[in-house]
Parts: C-alpha cells; structure tokens; sequence
C-alpha cells in the first residue's frame, strides 16, 4: 500500500539540515514555514535559522523574502546554505539565480524527495568535500546530528585513534566547514547509513570484528601508527563480554529479539547478538533501504508495521526506538536510534567502538534481567 | 534553541495550521486522522505526538495515516493517494475520519474535499488545514473544532459545562482540566463535554447540550462564536489565570447559570489565603518575572501573585529570574508558587 501510517522516519529535508548544521562556519536556514522550520531545529539542537514564509509570498513570489534573510545574516562571515522545503521546491522560482551573487548554496531537498539519507547525502555532496593530501589520519565518518550516539562515537573514536597514535582528519559531518576540503586519505565509518565515500574507506566501528578489522587496516597504511594497544584492549574487553554474556547464559535462555534501525546498526545489533548471547533474531525491520545483508531484513517504516512484526514474532527483547519502546509489549527494550523520548540521555553514549559495544551489551543484559521473573 | 532574531513580523512564527488540527483530531477515539501530504509532515507531527503520549501515560497514541505524496504525485496530482489511503483507513474498525492537507497539496491544487465528499460508508470529515497556507497553528486548531461542532446536532439541554479547546499539547492539560472541573464543583456544576481532550467520536453529539461554554483562551472566540450561534450556547473567553480572575471567573459562570456563588467565591477565597502561608519570607531578594514562553495572563497572574507576597519585581531586570508557568485557577498559581520556593531556596 503507497500510504502509510504513523511514518517512522524523517523527511529529506532534515536530512540536509542535520548534515550542514554540524558543520561550524555555516549558517543554515530553511526556506519554509514556521512548521517546517520548529521540526529540524528541535530535533537536532542545532542553530537553524528560516524564512518563515507566509501564504502572500506563496502568491507573489518569495525571493524577496529569501533575500531580507539572507541580507541580514550576511556579514558574519559565515557561509550561508539554504535548505528548500516542499512548497518552495515547486513554486518555478529560480533561486540558483537569485543566489548567484551570494555566497550562498543552495540545497534543494525538499521532504517529498526522499527520507532523511536522502537529504544527508545530498547536502554533503553539495559541499563538494575533498581529499588533501597534506592531511595525515583518517577521516571519522557517519556523524549525523540525527543520531543520538553521534557524539559518544566521535569521542570513541578519536580515544582509539589516539591509542593508535592516529591523526583525526575530518569528521564527516561535525567539523569545521574548512576542513571538508582538507579531508584526509582514508576514512573510518561510525554509520554506513550516513556515509560520506570521501577517502578510501578502512572499515567500521561497530563491533569488536569490525574494529579489529579495520585497525588491522590502519596499521598496514598509515605511517607512524602503532594498533598494538588497540588490539590489546579490544581482547581484554571482548573477554569481558564474554564472561558477562556466559554468566546470563548459565542462568537464562538467549533472547529472542526484535531489532528495528538503520542497516548499519540494526547489522551491529545482529551481529553482537547472535555472537555474544546466541539470541535468535526473529526479525529485523530497516527504516531505510535494506542495504546488504546475511539476514533476512525488511523495509518498517510504519508504526503499524513496525507493531505487526512484534506481535507475531512476540520477541523477549526489542532493540529501537521509542516508538518501538510503545508497542513492545512485555519484552526487554533497548534504544539505539532516535527517538529515544521518555529517557533522560545526558552522558555521550557511543554505539561505534570498544565502548559503544560494551554499553549495548551492558543495556542489553540489564534490560533482559530485568525482564526475568 | 537559538535566540533567532528573525522574523520582525510575530505572524510568521505561528506554526504549523496541521498541527494545530491534530492536537484536536488525535483526541477523538475511535477515529483515524488522514495528513493528505509526504510522509515527513506526518512524521514531524506523530513524533510530537509520540514525546506528548510519553508525558501523559494515559494517552495512547492516535493513528495517523499519511498519503505519503513522493515527486510522481506531486507532478501528476495525489487525488487518487487521498482516495487509496481513505478506502484503506475506513475499511478499519473506526466511526469517522479526519482528513487534513498539506501546504504542498493546496498548492499542487488538489481537491481534498471533493474526494473526502464521495461514498466511504463512515464519516470523512475534511478540515481545511493546509499548513502555512490554512493560518497558523490557532487556525488549525479552531478549523478542527468548528468542523467538529458542525457535524454535532442541536440535542436537549443537560446543564452541563462545555470546556472548548483544551490546549492538548500543553504539558499540564489534565491539571488545568481537573482545576477548572473542581471550580465548577464549588458552584454545583459539572463538566457535558471535553470538547476535545480524551473524546469518543459519539461523545461529540453532546456538544449542544451545555449551558455554558468555556473557553480556554480567547483566541477561540471565533470557535465560541460559531457554537453559539449553531447551539445558542453563551461562553465565557477564558480559563482564569491568577488569583483574582479566578474569584471573578467563578462569580461570572455563577451570573451566566443565574445562580448563588457568593459561597464558592468565599470558600475559594479561603483557599488562596490559606496558600500565602506557604510565600512567607519569600520578600527578602528582588526579583525578575521571565517572560520568554509567557502569556499575557500569566505574567499579570504573576505579577499579582508577586505583589500579594511582597516580592519586589525590579523593573530594571537586576534580580533572580522567577519562572511564570501556566497559572490557571488557584492550583496552577501555587504550581507556580512551588517553582518560585524551589527557585528562591535553590
């Protein structure tokens, strides 16, 4: 069916304005309504400025109303990207033109063109990021506003660059807006959903394997780089996993679980599941495109859907957001992709790295215990 | 969030006219709202909703079904999406349906009402809404309402109070709710109709029954005007904010019915003063009432509530900032009173 009901998952234009409001030195501004404009700025507590236009401007044209807010931001020196919203994109003004004399860019994304990878993808094309070749380390990858692991996966990740003696290049995408042409050569991913394909890619960070894969890459390129610690914590806290998911084994059964997310978590999720505690994943539903799995995976992107697959899979545990968190019924719940309302979250938790596995599979055990009778 | 110094004009910050039409459509039970749009406005709106269901363990979350417009229905019109989506809802176990548009599809030209006027078999109730395009969010939200009451026929008279326009969004609505439900108990009165907080869609055939309207603020005296002049139901503008709008709101719902609220007024009276006992040595340190968020009618119930406990607001802005909260009745002033004590002492 082409409808959907209680859709799940962000429009496009979120998606650019969570890509180029983590970039310091630009200043976003949606050009939409005041509906448009509240949306963006309060799910990604970023600074978000907007045109705010009006039914009059719809009629007679908005461009001079673009222009008064585009002439008082000017002057700060920050670069100016105007994100376009559904009624602006269709309206035939040619804004490129208007803003052809600005140091403006434009990014057409309205909602009705696709999700909020969508969006990401196409707002950082636009700022047209390079390798430089002078800029030693690699890239951090992934980054999105949107995701509310985002931070604690760049503080993990640059603590096991440093480990690795380890230059950080940039960070795609919360850096300075500068460095998105001084990028580095190679690149380490923290979300795949979210990735930038600047730099050659070293792998991932999610999980003990990937890690431990793509620091085996770090040490063969990057000059100067010494993994060993890296590969020593990496053993000693996978042992620590171990112990503590053999410990839950001895007294309980594996979970079944439900895991709803992005591709590139909701594999993590999988993966460390069935690995460390033998859980039997009953299913996996995508807000995204299913990208490649050994899963079977599909498309949830309904609340509805996202209800069906508990209630006939009767999970004892549910891996997603608090959306899912409402429908789940009796099972143990774990939030990993956004919204996660309803939980206060000050600490940067991360997902990517050595850290981000230990504190799934500490909230995974804790929530599975706290199940039991 | 930032301190956005745009826009100059106040009108273009008023928000979103759908969502102002769901905060009343998604308390019917029973119902299904449409969001005749892309996917991303209904999520926008059912992730508000969703952080709001949290807050209120009560509330469960409404069924929304968006048409889910991409770029082919925007080019080549998203009637027939409109026609799918409510064949689809009204097939479900439910009594009516709402269907609100989007900027994007007023825009493209779609006729929204002439598709919800075809055969369904159940209600399908259009609410011109259209985003920035139908108003603001108030707009939104009075468009649901008088759109509601016209489907509501004229029915015997029970006595009953009709409350109009809960602000369903509001942290506090239940609060503000039960305040003016136990003001109306002082005067022997009771609640006909939440119209709508919390609702069954036959509910609604109540709404004629009252003899008197309250509204929750004054921006919905279009929405008062319309019911009286469909039910000849008289209304009162407001909720009171404050202390002393509350002894006169009580003395004019007394005057409205044509009965005795001295006793109410004084037994209220009583209430308030005894509250005092809790702001003394509160006078000590100057003070400044924070007026971002804030209301007219709650800065004056502040303000009045700062003068009663001899707290001197500096007019210069030098002092501790006092938060000013929805101050409806006496209960929502010493709500308020409370984050004034937790303020001074922290």
């Amino acid at each position: 069916m082409p409808e959907c009901d209680n859709p799940l998952w962000p429009c496009a234009m979120t998606g650019a304005a969570s890509c180029l409001a983590g970039f310091d030195g630009i200043t976003v501004v949606i050009h939409g309504s005041s509906g448009c404009y509240y949306y963006p700025t309060t799910l990604l507590h970023a600074p978000l400025e907007g045109t705010f236009i009006l039914e009059k401007e719809i009629i007679f044209g908005s461009e001079d109303r673009l222009r008064e807010v585009i002439g008082n931001l000017s002057g700060s020196g920050k670069s100016i990207a105007v994100i376009t919203t559904c009624v602006p994109a269709i309206l035939g003004e040619d804004i490129r033109s208007l803003l052809e004399d600005q140091d403006v860019l434009l990014v057409d994304s309205p909602g009705f063109s696709g999700d909020i990878e969508t969006g990401y993808r196409k707002a950082l094309a636009m700022l047209a990021p390079s390798v430089d070749p002078a800029t030693p380390g690699v890239n951090i990858d992934g980054v999105c506003l949107f995701d509310p692991f985002y931070s604690g996966n760049v503080l993990e990740t640059k603590r096991l660059c440093a480990m690795a003696s380890v230059p950080v290049g940039t960070i795609f995408s919360k850096d300075l807006l500068e460095r998105v042409h001084h990028a580095a050569a190679y690149t380490l991913g923290t979300n795949e959903d979210f990735a930038s394909g600047v730099g050659q890619s070293l792998g991932g960070m999610l999980g003990f394997d990937q890690i431990r894969s793509s620091f085996t890459r770090i040490d063969g390129v990057i000059e100067g780089s010494d993994c060993g610690p890296v590969f020593a914590e990496l053993d000693a806290q996978e042992e620590r996993v171990v112990q503590a998911c053999d410990k839950f084994l001895h007294r309980y059964d594996p979970p079944s679980a439900a895991i709803f997310a992005g591709c590139s978590y909701a594999r993590f999720a999988a993966e460390t599941l069935e690995r460390y505690l033998d859980a039997e994943i009953c299913c996996i539903g995508t807000r995204n495109v299913v990208g490649e799995s050994t899963r079977p995976m599909i498309e949830a992107t309904s609340l509805s859907e996202v209800q069906d697959l508990i209630k006939s899979h009767k999970p004892d545990l549910v891996v997603g957001s608090s959306f899912e968190r409402s429908v789940y019924g009796n099972a143990a719940f774990v939030g990993i992709i956004p919204p996660l309302r309803g939980k206060v979250r000050l600490y940067p938790t991360p997902l990517a790295g050595i850290n981000g596995t230990l504190s799934f599979v500490e909230q995974v055990l804790n929530a599975c215990i706290d199940r039991m009778p | 969030m930032p301190s956005n110094p745009l826009p100059a004009n106040l009108s273009r910050l008023g928000g979103c006219t759908l969502t102002g039409a769901l905060s009343v459509t998604s308390h019917i039970h029973d119902t299904v709202t449409i969001i005749h749009g892309p996917k991303g406005c209904s999520h926008h709106n059912a992730s508000l909703l969703h952080a709001i269901c949290l807050d209120d363990d009560r509330m469960v979350m409404p069924s929304l079904i968006s048409t889910a417009l991409g770029e082919s229905e925007i080019i080549f019109g998203g009637e027939e999406a409109l026609r799918t989506a409510i064949r689809h809802a009204a097939g479900q176990n439910i009594r009516a349906l709402f269907v609100l548009s989007t900027c994007i599809v007023d825009t493209i030209g779609d006729d929204t009402c002439a598709v919800c006027a075809e055969e369904y078999g159940i209600p399908v109730i259009p609410i011109p809404t259209a985003g920035f395009l139908g108003g603001s969010f108030q707009d939104g939200m009075n468009n649901a309402l008088i759109a509601l009451a016209g489907i509501a026929e004229p029915c015997p008279a029970n006595g009953g109070i009709n409350l109009i326009g809960e602000m369903n969004l509001e942290y506090e609505v239940r609060e503000n709710s039960a305040e003016i439900s136990r003001l109306l108990s002082l005067l022997g009165l009771s609640v006909n109709l939440h119209f709508v907080h919390d609702t069954t869609f036959s509910q609604l055939s109540l709404l004629g029954a009252a003899r008197l309207n309250i509204l929750r603020s004054p921006s919905l005296i279009p929405v008062g005007e319309y019911l009286r002049n469909r039910f000849g139901t008289p209304f009162i503008p407001s909720f009171p904010h404050g202390l002393s709008d509350t002894l006169a709101f009580l003395e004019q719902v007394a005057d409205s019915c044509g009965i005795d609220g001295s006793t109410a007024v004084s037994s209220e009276k009583s209430r308030q003063d005894e509250m005092f006992v809790m702001g003394s040595g509160l006078n000590r340190l100057p003070v400044v009432l924070d007026r971002s968020h804030t209301g007219d009618e709650d800065l004056r119930a502040a303000g009045e509530l700062a003068a009663r406990l001899g707290i001197t607001v500096d007019s210069d802005g030098n002092g501790l900032c006092l938060p000013v909260g929805s101050a409806i009745g006496t209960a929502g002033t010493r709500r308020m009173l409370h984050r004034w004590r937790r303020m001074i002492h922290a």
